[in-house]
């Protein structure tokens, strides 16, 4: 009974069988074409249904019904105005998003626009400078200029020298610790300013292994703290203090030597 | 003009494709003046609901009004005699005893056949449609439809033969 009724349906399907290809057929009307595909009855049903819908393309539009074709509307429609597209919760979310993209990109580009080898460790020192504090340090009473034999006697630290600028401040207190990559980094604390120097070894191309250069002092901004950074023999020296550029700028325009 | 007739119903463009209307007016009417008066009113009149922004939220819209007004424009014409036709299986030459046709003839000869077997015709063969949407525009069942075309198919092939004997069945 089943049976019947099943095939009685695909028999229904059968004769409402899309003409061509453009009509989507659903499931059940392609299971039962495909069942049917090589039946002589089902082929010549087809050629016959192709030939009239192909005679029905055939009837002529007449010239007064085929002006109802043109694209113009009966209906005035109203344009589109700029603001109304600039109203369009779509556009204003789609503008907002690209607005905060590009200021993104921006605030990037001009925090990098200074950017030198070994600004990335300089920025980490100075977030090291801010929670630092004295009884962290060994206490040592001398000028700073003149550590450089106690890093390199110590802890065999070369050419880790305080510049001219700076080698004339009294120290606190000094240490060397090592940094998250294993590079020996040495801290001084100094009485002017509250000011603290960090010597650190400057960044090397990763291929050949030469030291990344670069001339005279280079600013670095991070947490309220200013750093002034430059590079002599490998090493690079960072002189750290709570507060903006012109903090230190009496010493960097200091004549060297003094 | 496709636009504003398309209506709030979204139905792609081609489903409310105008020229393929006024075939299916020419069909069901088989008189190409009388199509063209159905399909210049109801063009008019979709324009005028259009404007007042009462444009149907149904699919086929525009063919099931244009249904109707062939329907009601024949309603007192004189109506075809309800005698047996002939009827012969689907012949393997029809495909070109049908290119013998005129698509006027064939308009006439679809146009006199009771409906909703008329209207089934007409739409089946705009090729335009696939079964489920003739379904929902004539409110036929799939038997209905299933029945009312392989009849119509087989009606069709007995008038073919008597205007075009083929000379193997004479």
């Amino acid at each position: 009974m089943k049976l019947l009724s099943s095939m009685r349906r695909q028999r229904s399907l059968l004769n409402c069988a899309p003409i061509s290809a453009r009509q989507l057929a659903d499931h059940p009307m392609r299971s039962a074409m495909s069942r049917a595909d090589n039946s002589i009855e089902f082929v010549d049903q087809q050629n016959f249904d192709r030939a009239v819908a192909r005679l029905v393309r055939l009837i002529p539009i007449p010239a007064e019904s085929a002006e109802w074709f043109s694209e113009k509307d009966l209906v005035p429609t109203t344009k589109r105005t700029w603001r109304d597209t600039l109203r369009n919760p779509a556009v204003l979310a789609i503008s907002i998003a690209v607005a905060v993209i590009a200021g993104v990109f921006v605030f990037n580009f001009i925090s990098h626009l200074n950017d030198f080898p070994g600004s990335a460790t300089a920025r980490k020192l100075l977030g090291i400078a801010a929670s630092t504090r004295p009884v962290m340090l060994d206490p040592v009473n001398a000028e700073a200029g003149k550590l450089s034999d106690l890093f390199f006697m110590k802890h065999g630290l070369e050419h880790y020298d305080v510049p001219d600028e700076f080698a004339d401040l009294d120290t606190i207190g000094c240490r060397v610790f090592e940094d998250d990559e294993s590079r020996r980094i040495a801290q001084i604390w100094v009485s002017e300013k509250r000011m603290q120097f960090f010597l650190f070894p400057a960044e090397r191309d990763s291929k050949t292994g030469s030291v990344l250069r670069f001339p005279g002092w280079r600013h670095v901004h991070q947490e309220g703290w200013t750093g002034a950074v430059t590079e002599h023999n490998g090493v690079c020296f960072m002189a750290a203090v709570r507060g903006g550029d012109k903090e230190l700028a009496p010493y960097l325009s200091q004549p060297a030597g003094k | 003009m496709r636009e504003l007739f398309r209506g709030p119903s979204r139905v792609p463009e081609r489903k409310q494709n105008l020229p393929q209307l006024y075939r299916f007016c020419f069909l069901m009417l088989g008189d190409s003046r009388k199509a063209q008066e159905i399909f210049h009113a109801t063009l008019r009149e979709a324009a005028v609901r259009a404007a007042r922004g009462e444009l149907p939220d149904e699919p086929f819209w525009l063919f099931r009004d244009a249904r109707w007004r062939c329907l009601e424009a024949t309603k007192n014409d004189l109506q075809p005699e309800s005698v047996k036709m002939d009827e012969c299986d689907v012949a393997r030459e029809a495909e070109s005893q049908i290119e013998r046709l005129d698509p006027m003839q064939l308009a006439i000869w679809i146009s006199t056949a009771p409906d909703p077997q008329r209207s089934a015709l007409a739409l089946f063969y705009l090729d335009e449609f696939d079964y489920r949407e003739i379904l929902d525009i004539t409110d036929l069942k799939l038997s209905e439809l299933s029945r009312l075309l392989a009849k119509g198919r087989r009606q069709l092939q007995a008038w073919l033969d008597s205007k075009f004997p083929q000379p193997n069945k004479v």
